[in-house]
């Protein structure tokens, strides 16, 4: 299985659409989420034409699954998981 | 519409949802083979001001295996895009639609045509979920015609349907429109508790004996066609005249697919799609989703490919629920069939491996032993042009179902006697049919002005205006 870290996932995320969108299950939270500094805000654009989606597939194996263009990948990264779970407002499942 | 709102979750999305493969050698070209794939069932064809077209967002595909081991090596696959010319009306045209670049024709639908060959890597065939619609573009911006409106609009329909027919420079033949839905079936009445007009007097809940009534007879579809030189499609490309040859069967079928994610905004924009294409409808042989599979495994079946047809599905043909009911709902009518309960090796060699030489004198259709529901076209068998039988193979025309499936062959009639017992004999001639199997019927035919003699073979849609009559 790859694995992802936070930064490489940035990464990733801003150079396939300068605008990722993060796909967790439930709306997207509410403050403040992380030591890293990310704020809740409202979004700058639309949904861009080839949105690249991340979503949690099971949060107790800290899998993540990203699609991409026809492309689609699951990491195992549990710190990113918690951080998603943490922005949809949802404790660790 | 031999698989029309078959499964619970594609008769929630009709642009998607394949209703009828048809694939014969052509009878006008018979160097060639002539696919058919429907979609968007079950139209009126009053269904303005929006009218019926394809999905954007649906990739659409035929599947061509000739090596018998039921992975495609050939794909043809389509996309098409809508473009608006005056976002300032409500019209779908502005007045009559006369050309295909009318300029009075405000909403077009435009399609590209994709070939991937699959040989595969290390002799190892790719599935076609990872094909993942990437492969050489033989057309692109190829012209939809526009639906039929009216005697206003659509003045001369044919001469729009005739432009759309789009001869490719590597060799196929295209069209992607709307087309008179060419399959007839007494939907009304079967689904109500399986009943056949014509016998319904011997049905456990009676009525009176009545002519069938087919309800798709006002109604439109969108097909797809692809007329392809057969030397194109062989696996050693040439062109078969030997019936018993495996090189001369072909196993067809087709699919739609979406995106795995779609991304809705709030700005009243389509849907954004992320990820690879998931396939949600497939279609082999008419009606195997539709009364062979059990509702709760449908869905399943429309995801998966024919290579996974071994195991459940097959148990499924083996022991069709069908086969059970005719001898209940008609008491007394079905004895033999009701006694038998051997697995039923002429429907699994009908839908699922093809007919094996020696069943049926000069002829086979078989691909092998992986079970797969697919059309099984043995392209060494010419077209019938004089008086085709609707009835194909069991009624002595070989070149009609189970051979491939021309527009015209009745397979209600043909399926339900082949589970009702008529086939059991060909494999087990311990058996004997019973009296009514060979002679059902729900009362339905192919009808006058259904079908034309050339590219794309079914005839010009219904038009609005027109249709219903009062």
């Amino acid at each position: 299985m790859e694995r992802l870290s936070r930064r490489s996932f940035v990464k990733i995320a801003g150079a396939a659409t300068g605008a990722a969108a993060i796909a967790a299950a439930p709306p997207v939270a509410r403050a403040a989420i992380g030591e890293e500094g990310a704020v809740k805000t409202d979004p700058t654009t639309g949904v861009p034409e080839e949105p690249l989606v991340a979503y949690v597939r099971d949060a107790r194996r800290g899998e993540v699954t990203v699609t991409s263009g026809t492309a689609e990948h699951t990491y195992r990264d549990r710190a990113l998981v918690k951080k998603l779970l943490r922005a949809a407002g949802r404790k660790g499942e | 519409m031999s698989s029309h709102r078959e499964a619970p979750g594609i008769s929630q999305d009709p642009v998607a949802d394949n209703a009828d493969v048809y694939a014969f050698v052509s009878p006008d070209d018979p160097t060639t083979v002539t696919i058919l794939t429907n979609f968007v069932p079950l139209q009126g064809p009053a269904g303005g001001p929006n009218f019926f077209e394809f999905g954007d967002d649906v990739l659409y595909s035929i599947f061509i295996d000739n090596d018998g081991d039921a992975l495609p090596d050939i794909t043809y696959q389509f996309q098409f895009n809508t473009q608006i010319r005056n976002e300032e009306t409500f019209l779908y045209n502005t007045g009559p639609i006369t050309s295909l670049d009318s300029p009075n024709w405000n909403k077009r639908q435009f399609y590209s045509v994709s070939k991937i060959r699959d040989r595969g890597h290390n002799g190892c065939k790719k599935q076609h979920h990872e094909q993942d619609g990437k492969g050489k573009v033989l057309g692109k911006n190829l012209a939809c015609p526009p639906c039929n409106i009216g005697p206003r609009s659509t003045p001369n329909y044919d001469d729009l349907a005739a432009a759309a027919v789009h001869h490719l420079p590597s060799g196929e033949t295209v069209f992607a429109g709307q087309r008179n839905d060419g399959f007839f079936v007494d939907l009304g009445s079967v689904f109500d508790l399986a009943a056949l007009r014509p016998f319904q007097n011997l049905h456990l809940i009676p009525l009176p004996a009545a002519p069938g009534v087919d309800p798709l007879k006002d109604l439109n579809i969108h097909t797809i066609a692809i007329k392809v030189p057969i030397r194109m499609l062989t696996r050693d490309g040439s062109v078969p005249s030997d019936p018993m040859s495996a090189v001369s069967v072909l196993g067809i079928w087709s699919a739609a697919s979406r995106r795995k994610v779609q991304v809705r905004d709030d700005n009243g924009e389509q849907p954004k799609g992320s990820g690879p294409w998931v396939q949600v409808s497939r279609l082999g042989n008419p009606l195997f989703n539709e009364v062979i599979v059990h509702i709760g495994d449908k869905d399943r079946w429309n995801a998966v490919d024919p290579i996974d047809d071994a195991g459940e599905f097959e148990s499924y043909v083996n022991q069709p629920e069908l086969a059970r009911l005719l001898p209940v709902l008609y008491p007394g009518v079905f004895p033999n069939l009701a006694a038998y309960t051997k697995d039923r090796a002429d429907l699994h060699a009908i839908l699922l491996t093809g007919i094996p030489a020696g069943v049926v004198p000069g002829f086979q259709n078989f691909t092998g032993p992986n079970p797969a529901d697919m059309l099984r076209l043995n392209v060494a068998v010419p077209p019938t042009v004089d008086k085709p039988n609707p009835i194909g193979l069991v009624a002595g025309d070989p070149a009609g179902f189970p051979n491939g499936r021309r527009v015209f062959d009745d397979v209600v009639a043909i399926e339900l006697n082949a589970v009702a017992g008529l086939t059991i004999p060909l494999v087990d001639p311990s058996y004997t049919k019973d009296a009514a199997a060979g002679i059902l019927t729900d009362g339905t035919g192919p009808g006058p002005d259904r079908y034309q003699d050339t590219f794309p073979y079914l005839g010009t849609p219904h038009d609005g205006f027109h249709t219903p009559a009062s």
